[in-house]
């Protein structure tokens, strides 16, 4: 099979079958989670809690991303915060800021907006890879995260690298014509399309839940955080 | 007359050895056997006789001063004749009329001025009688559905004589994206079952010159260059000459530094295209289309597509037409999912798991129940 | 049924789409090691939050979800053990206060320590707990109090302070506003404590009592997580509160009765919500604040550099933090230093939870102790208050292990010591 016929069918049904299947897979997840049921919080608050949910969404977007030393956990271990902040700037920056990206947002939603130009994207790209490979090695040798991670941590982090290498490679041209390296990265995108439902990667769907709570629990009692 | 050499037949129709010899100069140009610079630039603007003949040169001088005129029969399909337009009047007038004159076209519905039964048994006897020697070139899709019924000559179908005539051809050439890979005949949904040449005719190399139409220049130097040499240029996976088809046109993009800056058009008529920015948003499929285009480019190097403010559309790749569409960006995916498949989805998954958490749901009252 | 099942069925219990929810979104991203003080005091790596709720995910995912359900039939997860129950009892008993610094610092925002409450709650259904800890439950259902403050103890005790310390503990006042319930480890160990606030509510002119039926705010059954236990000793406050007709409760200096009764107790009993529930650091800032009491501006000014202890279940998740530093500006304008971190920041006193009950956990609770030595220190302190009589245990404890020459106090102490007369 050319590289052209692989590229047409990863960039056509096989994409086609995993944004089905990650949809359906993230439906099945939230709406699992959704219908166990809750109980209603009959307590008296203190403070309000609509107030601490927007603080800490607030926070979380636009204070501890830009200024995480304000946790004294910071300190201990800044790596992480560092290595997993820019690994999600990077990903912001290429998945929404870089053209080919956006128009791939546009062809599914209808919806364009400016982008970055290609070497600032580019270089938000090494970034991103950078991060994930120290924070792999991080992984490996801290002495919680080696106790905390199983064969689904590295496989997630397998799927989402993927993804990241062959879109670099794709555009420095490295390692094949331009349709190989860009089916390639098409395969890796859909096997992490697959992969998001059936793995934490999906954590983003979660975040929002857990955020929420936590600025409830907190503004419930009336601390700001 | 096949039996004159090129040199003979041209001297007799008034060509001169000087303009002979810059005949040589100008097919060695356009396939790419000239010596640097002319080979890097892969632009046959330079046509001035040399001042001195390289070897490459001597070896096409030689080969058309003893060769024997080619014949060629030219089979038309569902094609729409653009590319027989291109060869026979796009390029520079006398490469176009010389390169011609190089062969005999004993058969060509276009060209013919002969018709009818006439031109049919015409074909039928230089198929006999230049068995195993003369280039078939074939332009236009083959229908294969209702047994070929789609497009019958003669009262017989497509498939059938281009079996025919390829059984006793020397060399295949498809000219054309139809011929090719199908074109716009195979688009979907395909009613006619149209195929290429080379899916049809499987025991002999066809050369796809592809492109709707196909660069005339990549037509005429690969016939010339079977003339000159007697064998087919290199080809690249998909059959193409690698000489005109190895580079993408992003590769040679005029418009490439702005892509590298992130400058584009993002409409017909914005200030970024009147800027002469890159128009990648727009649509074009550059970077994975194989072609000589931004290089050789059309009437006598002038312009080419994406030069003149229109994305490429990729048109000397397979499939092209169901590409994805002609203004929607590269990376965008093929097949985009409806709300209602949408929908689908979401909402069987999100039944499934309202499903699941209920029968959760029953072992947490279970639980209850007990203690 | 096996300790397993009785624990699996808890945490299905457990479970609801609050708790999924949190699971779901854990990254598994470890931050939350570094938040805790018994991992940063012994580096021990199953010390980190996200592993000692491990079973609780991995009971989720067993009984809740597809691919988890496929990961144990395809053998990649297995099916959890007695021993694993026994080892995370240990975990959980020992090296956790429940004290949720991790929610602080977890980038999904997940409530940590809710989860881990839940944890325990599957631990002690498997009868996972320590011997000690369950004890002190027992004595709790049987005779009223942990701390064996028996009827007849309580009685004593609180004629003895009201003697001792002048001042009048008014019992069982049918009409009072304001029920007091104190702590076994205020009346056992800090009965100046007791003096203290009795002095406060009378100068205020409080129409408050104790009550002979609600004489015990600990909650051991909130330690161990053990939902029956809890309701049983809520319910105990909770009608001697009804008995006499009083409009709110107050909980004295103890942490986790402050907890379960004012942020979980109207979940599990509707009837909670006839009360108000207010912490007595709430009340001291109040009555300051209405001005009913009048205090010494800088009665402590002259006794060197005091600083205050944030407790997790009074300040951090009950929400008074404003009130103590007011206060401490009034009475030690000068002398009073903050720690860092503070506030809903703070490091946990290193003995909360229940871990001070227990013998075994001994040794990482004093290593934690050690943090909050550095904190203490760096500030120059010599004097540190709190609102929280278990922190306070466990500072004056870890002072005489350490040999420390600080003074350990109480804020409502501080407060009856500089009353305008």
């Amino acid at each position: 099979m050319s590289s052209q016929a692989v590229l047409e069918f990863a960039r056509g049904p096989f994409f086609y079958f995993a944004l089905l299947f990650m949809l359906f897979g993230l439906a099945y997840r939230l709406f699992n989670v959704i219908s166990l049921g809750w109980n209603k919080d009959r307590v008296v608050p203190m403070g309000s809690k609509s107030k601490g949910v927007v603080i800490t969404f607030l926070k979380a977007f636009l204070i501890w991303p830009f200024i995480p030393w304000v946790k004294d956990t910071f300190n201990r271990n800044p790596l992480i915060y560092i290595g997993g902040g820019l690994f999600h700037l990077s990903l912001f920056v290429v998945i929404i800021l870089g053209t080919p990206h956006m128009l791939v947002w546009k062809s599914l939603i209808g919806l364009g907006w400016p982008t970055l130009p290609l070497p600032v994207v580019d270089w938000m790209s090494a970034v991103g890879i950078i991060a994930m490979v120290i924070l792999l090695i991080n992984r490996r040798i801290h002495p919680v995260l080696k106790l905390i991670s199983g064969p689904a941590e590295f496989v997630a982090w397998l799927f989402v690298f993927l993804p990241m290498i062959t879109g670099y490679m794709m555009t420095h041209h490295i390692g094949g014509s331009y349709e190989a390296l860009y089916a390639r990265h098409m395969i890796s995108v859909d096997v992490l399309m697959i992969w998001i439902p059936l793995s934490r990667i999906s954590h983003f769907v979660f975040y929002f839940f857990s955020r929420a709570i936590h600025g409830q629990e907190f503004g419930k009692r009336g601390v700001a955080v | 007359m096949p039996e004159e050499t090129i040199q003979q037949s041209l001297a007799s129709q008034g060509v001169s050895r000087r303009d002979f010899l810059k005949l040589s100069g100008v097919l060695a140009a356009a396939m790419g056997l000239q010596l640097p610079p002319l080979e890097k630039s892969g632009l046959p603007a330079a046509l001035g006789v040399p001042e001195q003949i390289s070897p490459t040169e001597q070896t096409i001088l030689n080969a058309l001063e003893t060769k024997q005129r080619l014949p060629v029969i030219w089979l038309e399909f569902q094609d729409c004749t653009g590319c027989t337009e291109a060869v026979t009047r796009s390029v520079s007038p006398s490469l176009t009329n010389l390169v011609l004159n190089t062969l005999t076209i004993e058969y060509h519905e276009t060209l013919a001025a002969a018709a009818g039964f006439q031109v049919e048994q015409a074909k039928q006897d230089a198929m006999k009688k230049y068995a195993g020697q003369y280039i078939l070139v074939v332009e236009g899709s083959i229908p294969t559905d209702l047994d070929g019924s789609y497009c019958v000559i003669g009262g017989r179908s497509a498939v059938e004589q281009l079996k025919e005539a390829a059984a006793g051809a020397a060399a295949i050439i498809a000219v054309g994206n139809c011929a090719a890979y199908g074109g716009l005949p195979k688009a979907k949904p395909n009613p006619t079952g149209a195929k290429g040449v080379w899916e049809i005719i499987t025991d002999k190399a066809v050369v796809n010159i592809s492109g709707c139409p196909a660069i005339p220049e990549a037509t005429t130097g690969v016939i010339a260059h079977f003339a000159i040499f007697g064998t087919l240029p290199k080809l690249d996976k998909l059959n193409r000459p690698l000489t005109f088809y190895g580079k993408t046109v992003h590769d040679r993009c005029l418009r490439r530094p702005f892509y590298e800056a992130g400058k584009f058009a993002l409409s017909f008529d914005d200030e970024g295209a009147r800027e002469g920015h890159c128009l990648y948003k727009l649509g074009c499929k550059g970077p994975t289309t194989y072609s000589a285009c931004a290089t050789i480019k059309w009437d006598q190097g002038l312009s080419f597509p994406v030069q003149s403010g229109h994305p490429c559309l990729g048109c000397t790749e397979p499939n092209f037409w169901d590409g994805g569409g002609f203004y929607e960006g590269q990376s965008a995916p093929l097949d985009r999912p409806t709300i209602t498949a949408v929908g689908a989805a979401v909402g069987v998954g999100a039944a499934l798991g309202i499903g699941t958490a209920l029968v959760n749901q029953s072992k947490k009252k279970a639980h209850k129940g007990e203690s | 049924m096996s300790a397993t099942e009785k624990a699996m069925e808890a945490f299905v219990h457990e479970t609801g789409g609050w708790v999924a929810a949190q699971l779901e979104a854990c990254t598994r991203c470890g931050m939350c090691a570094d938040a805790c003080h018994f991992y940063q005091a012994t580096g021990n790596p199953e010390y980190a939050p996200v592993w000692k709720m491990e079973l609780l995910r991995r009971a989720y995912e067993q009984r809740f979800t597809l691919v988890g359900g496929a990961k144990l039939a395809l053998g990649l997860d297995k099916a959890i053990t007695d021993e694993e129950l026994a080892h995370w009892g240990d975990l959980n008993y020992e090296a956790c206060t429940v004290c949720n610094k991790c929610s602080m610092v977890c980038p999904m925002g997940i409530d940590i320590g809710s989860l881990l409450h839940g944890m325990r709650a599957g631990l002690a259904a498997a009868g996972a707990i320590p011997t000690d800890l369950a004890a002190a439950v027992t004595k709790q259902v049987n005779e009223g109090s942990p701390l064996g403050m028996t009827d007849k103890v309580w009685d004593q005790r609180l004629e003895w302070v009201a003697d001792e310390w002048e001042v009048e503990i008014p019992r069982d006042v049918k009409g009072a506003t304001t029920l007091v319930v104190f702590s076994s480890i205020e009346v056992m160990k800090f009965p100046t404590n007791v003096a203290a606030i009795a002095k406060v509510l009378n100068k205020a002119g409080e129409k408050w009592t104790v009550s002979s039926k609600a004489r015990e705010i600990v909650n051991f059954g909130f330690y161990e997580g053990n939902e029956e236990h809890t309701k049983l000793f809520l319910n105990r406050v909770l009608e001697g509160a009804k008995e006499l007709g009083v409009k709110r409760i107050v909980v004295t200096e103890c942490g986790h009765a402050y907890d379960a009764l004012r942020w979980h107790a109207a979940n599990w009993i509707p009837e909670a919500n006839d009360f108000e529930v207010i912490h007595i650091t709430g009340v001291l800032g109040e009555l300051v604040g209405d001005g009913r009491i009048k205090l010494k501006p800088g009665a402590f000014d002259n006794d060197g550099t005091i600083t205050f202890h944030d407790a997790c279940k009074i300040q951090r998740k009950g929400g008074h933090i404003q009130e103590p530093r007011d206060i401490l500006k009034i009475l030690a304008p000068n002398s009073f230093k903050e720690m860092t971190p503070n506030r809903e920041e703070s490091v946990c006193c290193g003995g909360g939870g229940g871990v001070i009950a227990v013998k075994a956990a001994d040794p990482v609770r004093y290593a934690s102790f050690e943090l909050k030595m550095a904190q203490v220190n760096s500030v120059g302190a010599k004097t540190v208050t709190m609102t929280c009589s278990n922190c306070r245990l466990q500072y004056t404890d870890s002072v005489e292990h350490f040999n420390l020459d600080w003074k350990v106090t109480g804020l409502a102490q501080m407060v009856a010591d500089a009353l305008v007369e």
